[in-house]
């Protein structure tokens, strides 16, 4: 248990470090260097060098906060929920190491130092969804999730490579200074980025990593989709905005990527049977809302958004896993009826809950309303959007903001209320099924403290705001109406179910392709390549029966060679001389 | 009396005891093969002492030692045939050497 606690220790002391260096700059409206080298941020690291300056302001200083405010609970949390594990050691070390890594990313100037610190957190986001690597489902979504964040990787080296050529610096303020003076390349690095980011957040086409990342720990699930890894691709569109925000394609790409991914998203979220599943896919969805703030060129919207997400979805996460723990399962028929049973759990989940439909006064509702305020400004055409791009991009948000509040109530209710179906064998709720212990739901209580707290101070726009407050409330309404009705809320027609088969280029087409190749590499080194070893082994092993046809283990027949040899050389010596 | 027909018996001893060394595959056999080689020297052997007419009877002499060499040569050779025999109950040479 001590030992245990050691591993919550440095995580604390990682926490408040960064804290007494992040705290101070939350109300600063100026930009904080930290310089560690020898070089400032003007003049720029020589190339392409490691520089381990840091910049910090606030929009930086709040994500900081949240990926060790998270990671410290998850981790006090981990010691109950997984604290037992034989492996907790290597679990608790990594969960460090992805902290410092995203700590790493957020806080640098150096685009190397960002990608190697987005590099270890791919790494690490690997090792910890592979944790129980004794299942195969483990190993199969681990070894996906890192596959599908390459593709990410590749964009992210090859915008880092065109920034540093364009630009003649690796420095990011080195960048926006030179792009002020004299914007170049912007579409090419836009587009780069926007690889980076589809692939590390999860957007459309290359969001199914995320879901099919489930098998991991529970905690680890709440670290990934709420203050590491995912969060590092948005806040990477968000921070190198000003690169490329005169370049309408990349914007009008961004735009569909995200309106894509919201709505398919929030409707995948729908269908699920999992509740873990579930949460995972309202994670893409909302990722993509904040891609959306970004594109239509408000970046602090996106980054708030983020942070507001990422607390209420590691509530969730977290309650998720109390849930799990108390009836040994995430499928949604396991559940029901736990409202009286967890009363912690309910009531936190219920303002996560809350957060996610966008409900007042949750923050989760200020920072939704900021983005879609973002929207709304940019469909009158001037904000390097198209107007029409913009209407579709507003028009599917509200829609996606609907069918997010129709899910969240439904997953709320599938989870908490009802007779608990399925848990025991008369239909009743098991005796084992209790409330989780203090270090799982201590954090839950911190994590719905923020989520209304980090609402204060947040701009309210009156137009949107009511607007999607009466989309939330119809979508809350209808579903709680049909579930007095008497629903099972399983609607789910096959093709959305199903996922609409997106998942196949990835698990079929793909692994068909890769292995149809390296069935044809295997022809060629078997039939062409081994000719020539072949050939040369049976051309030694001809030699060597030849020759071994003189060696007859008779020593008669040699005695035999010998005596005719002599009779030879007599008779020659005889006839020559 | 002409050095020629002695050295013809040797020669013809001599090739005899050889093909019955090369050929045979009785052990007792390539012995007596190698007797005859043995006796088809001390022939050449005698028939030159005559030829010279060697006051110190070299040839002679030296044809006693061999008998003498020859006799335990076969002493030896019987012993190892006998030794084999009651080995591998057999004295065909290719036999045993399989």
């Amino acid at each position: 248990m001590i030992r245990r606690w050691g591993y919550v220790g440095i995580t604390a002391v990682l926490a408040v470090v960064v804290a007494i260096w992040a705290v101070p700059e939350l109300g600063r409206d100026t930009v904080t260097f930290v310089t560690i080298g020898q070089t400032g941020p003007d003049g720029g690291p020589p190339l392409p060098s490691l520089s381990p300056d840091l910049l910090i302001y606030p929009g930086t200083a709040q994500i900081l906060l949240l990926a060790v405010g998270v990671g410290l609970l998850v981790q006090i949390y981990s010691t109950a929920y997984l604290g037992h594990h034989p492996r907790y050691r290597s679990y608790a070390l990594v969960i460090v190491l992805f902290l410092i890594a995203m700590i790493a990313v957020v806080g640098t100037t150096n685009l190397w130092v960002l990608l190697v610190g987005w590099e270890v957190m791919g790494l690490c986001s690997y090792l910890l969804i592979g944790h129980e690597w004794e299942s195969p489902v483990a190993r199969a979504g681990a070894a996906k999730a890192f596959l599908v964040t390459r593709i990410a990787d590749l964009g992210l080296v090859m915008a880092i490579i065109v920034i540093g050529e364009t630009y003649g610096t690796y420095d990011i303020v080195g960048a926006q200074v030179a792009q002020s003076e004299q914007p170049r390349h912007a579409t090419l690095i836009g587009l780069l980025v926007l690889v980076a980011v589809v692939g590390k957040s999860a957007q459309f086409p290359l969001h199914t990593w995320l879901p099919d990342a489930m098998p991991g720990p529970t905690p680890i699930t709440a670290l990934i989709h709420a203050a590491t890894m995912v969060a590092a691709g948005v806040y990477l569109a968000a921070r190198l905005f000003q690169l490329y925000a005169d370049s309408q394609v990349v914007l009008t790409a961004m735009a569909v990527v995200a309106a894509i991914t919201m709505l398919m998203g929030a409707l995948f979220a729908w269908v699920q049977t999992d509740l873990k599943r579930a949460l995972a896919w309202s994670t893409v969805s909302q990722l993509a809302l904040m891609l959306a703030a970004v594109a239509v060129g408000d970046p602090e919207a996106g980054t708030d958004h983020l942070l507001a997400h990422g607390v209420f979805k590691a509530l969730l996460f977290l309650g998720c896993g109390c849930v799990m723990l108390a009836v040994g399962s995430s499928a949604l028929s396991s559940m029901g009826g736990l409202r009286r049973r967890m009363p912690v759990t309910f009531w936190t989940m219920t303002a996560g809950f809350a957060a996610l439909a966008g409900l007042v006064p949750t923050a989760g509702f200020f920072t939704k309303d900021s983005v879609l305020h973002a929207i709304e400004r940019a469909t009158d055409g001037d904000r390097g959007l198209a107007a029409g791009t913009a209407w579709v991009l507003l028009v599917v948000a509200l829609v996606t903001t609907f069918v997010t509040a129709a899910y969240a109530t439904r997953l709320w209710v599938l989870t908490f209320f009802g007779a608990g179906h399925g848990a025991g064998p008369h239909g009743t709720l098991g005796q084992d099924v209790r409330e989780a212990p203090l270090a799982m739901a201590g954090p839950l209580v911190v994590l719905a403290v923020a989520t209304f707290a980090l609402s204060v101070g947040q701009p309210l726009h009156l137009g949107t705001g009511l607007l999607s407050t009466v989309i939330a409330v119809a979508g809350v309404a209808a579903v709680l109406v049909a579930a007095r009705r008497g629903s099972t809320l399983a609607w789910a027609p096959r093709p959305l179910a199903a996922e609409l088969w997106l998942d196949r280029p990835f698990s079929r087409w793909i692994l068909a392709l890769g292995t149809g190749a390296s069935r044809v590499v295997v022809e060629l080194d078997r039939e062409v390549v081994d000719v020539y070893p072949r050939g040369g082994e049976s051309l030694a092993a001809t030699i060597s029966r030849g020759l071994g046809l003189a060696q007859s283990r008779n020593v008669q027949r040699y005695a035999t060679v010998l005596a005719v040899g002599v009779v030879m050389l007599v008779v020659i010596g005889v006839v020559v001389s | 009396m002409s050095l020629l027909y002695p050295l013809l018996l040797s020669s013809a001893l001599f090739g005899i005891g050889l093909y019955g060394v090369l050929a045979r595959r009785n052990a007792v056999l390539m012995l007596l093969g190698v007797e005859l080689m043995l006796n088809a020297v001390n022939l050449n052997l005698v028939a030159f002492d005559a030829w010279f007419a060697d006051r110190m009877h070299t040839g002679q002499v030296l044809t006693l030692f061999t008998i003498a060499l020859a006799a335990a040569e076969i002493g030896l050779g019987l012993a190892i045939v006998l030794a084999l025999f009651r080995a591998v109950r057999t004295v065909d040479v290719d036999e045993v050497g399989r």
